[in-house]
């Protein structure tokens, strides 16, 4: 709907009028009254309106897109060199893992094996360890000690038993036993 | 698939049994014997010149004597193939035992053993540096009181920037942990039993070849529809030397004894080909382990140190 019938009327500024008397007039005078002559509908008429004030909105709306200094060539990248499936490691991963099942377990040639006594690439002192990082501490200090570790790595050595330390106080004290749960 | 061979073995039987023979099977390896007329000349870098293989009439009608006859389960068959030509002669029909090959594939067991194969020997080497191990961060930064500022012990508590990690990876971190033994025997049951059923797996006489040629490999398994990858396996880890120098270029073709099987090979190769040798060991060894009296002794849990 549009509305022509504002703009008819005068209206009287409220600022720019110096005396009090003629303020107090532009407030109220029953001579006049004020008219609605903005309508929301002739806003929508005219185009979208705009939603979200304030917004910034930070995906590309169009305009130039951004150039580098060099126009020949492309962006440096690495070059993509698929992983190979089928290389030595991969293709016979997990060989040997049932030698308990599929190796000899009675005869008297050869010696039953366990899969944990063919981790070569695990250190000695951690094949065939499950535990927390207090145990595994505990179990390679057990193995270190013997071998001068203290007068090789001095550093090292000091660290390896703070940590045991500290695991000890705060594993003792500041958490509950894992047989809280069962009692 | 097994019932169809059956049903097609019992025909034929029926025309054949004139010329059918029977043969134990400790005779297997003495029968092996009979395919080398050709011996010596079979064994040199002649890609060309393929003499024609000799052979007894057949179908050879292999009849294995199964350890722990089965009593509730129909036994199943599976043919035996060649090696020696590029096209597939089918040499025999032999008895799988159904305790080992016809087990209900358990998804589940086959996901649990995959799953220890990878984990069981990883460690994890992340490493991050706690407060006291941080280069610096002796002395007291500034006063207790006075300056205005908050007050601070070290600068290398975790609080600050550069400072040490509470609760990060420590290295190592053993991921170790031993699946029970019946999880891991039912693993590979289930494992082979699965192949057999989805035909991926297939038995040949011996993993001889003609000629150490790659091209000679890949026309056969081309020719005969396995999988792009396959996994040959044998009694013997000193496989022959053509076969060898054969799957040496691709790495989709790989050889491996009996004990190197693992459920994890057997899922990333398409097709599974075992020979007879390899069948018989198999079936010997996962009957054993079903059929022990001591089975509680094998079955405890893996103990440290232990070994």
């Amino acid at each position: 709907m549009v509305s022509t019938l504002g703009m008819a009327l005068r209206y009287r500024p409220l600022t720019g009028v110096s005396s009090k008397v003629s303020k107090a007039n532009a407030l109220f005078n029953p001579e006049w009254t004020t008219v609605r002559f903005r309508y929301h509908a002739d806003k929508v008429a005219k185009g979208p309106v705009p939603r979200r004030h304030g917004y910034e909105e930070k995906l590309f709306q169009g305009g130039l897109l951004p150039r580098t200094a060099f126009p020949d060539r492309a962006l440096p990248i690495p070059t993509y060199k698929p992983k190979n499936s089928w290389n030595e490691k991969r293709a016979l991963f997990g060989q040997n893992d049932y030698i308990d099942i599929l190796g000899p377990s009675n005869e008297i040639s050869q010696k039953p094996l366990h899969p944990t006594q063919l981790l070569y690439h695990v250190p000695p002192w951690l094949r065939g360890v499950q535990g927390n990082e207090y145990q595994v501490l505990l179990r390679r200090r057990k193995f270190v000690q013997k071998k001068g570790y203290a007068l090789g790595h001095p550093t090292k050595w000091a660290t390896l038993n703070t940590r045991i330390k500290k695991l000890y106080r705060y594993l003792n004290h500041k958490t509950k036993s894992p047989f809280w749960k069962d009692a | 698939m097994a019932t169809k061979i059956i049903n097609k073995t019992v025909t034929e039987f029926s025309l054949r049994i004139t010329r059918c023979f029977f043969v134990p099977s400790k005779a297997i390896q003495t029968n092996a014997a009979l395919f080398q007329e050709r011996s010596e000349t079979s064994i040199t870098n002649v890609a060309e010149q393929l003499l024609p293989t000799i052979r007894p009439p057949l179908p050879i009608i292999y009849s294995r004597k199964l350890a722990f006859p089965p009593k509730f389960k129909a036994v199943r068959q599976a043919w035996v193939s060649n090696m020696d030509t590029v096209e597939e002669e089918k040499l025999g029909l032999i008895d799988l035992h159904p305790e080992v090959f016809a087990e209900r594939p358990r998804v589940d067991i086959i996901h649990e053993n995959v799953r220890w194969q990878q984990l069981y020997r990883h460690v994890s080497y992340a490493n991050t540096k706690v407060k006291y191990e941080v280069r610096g961060g002796g002395r007291k930064p500034r006063p207790q009181k006075g300056s205005g500022r908050s007050r601070h012990g070290s600068i290398r508590s975790p609080i600050w920037r550069g400072g040490g990690i509470v609760h990060g990876p420590r290295s190592p971190t053993p991921y170790f942990y031993m699946l029970s033994f019946n999880a891991r025997l039912n693993g590979l049951r289930s494992t082979l039993s699965a192949k057999l059923a989805q035909d991926d797996l297939h038995i040949v006489d011996s993993l001889d070849i003609p000629t150490d040629d790659p091209s000679y490999l890949e026309k056969l398994v081309e020719e005969r529809g396995w999988g792009p990858a396959v996994l040959f396996v044998d009694d013997n880890d000193i496989m022959p030397l053509n076969i060898t120098a054969a799957s040496d270029v691709h790495g989709h073709y790989n050889l491996m004894p009996v004990y190197g099987l693992n459920v994890h090979s057997m899922l990333k190769h398409h097709t599974l080909v075992l020979t007879l040798a390899a069948v018989e060991r198999i079936e010997e060894r996962l009957l054993f382990h079903l059929n022990r009296n001591d089975a509680a002794e094998a079955g405890r849990k893996y103990k440290l140190d232990s070994l």
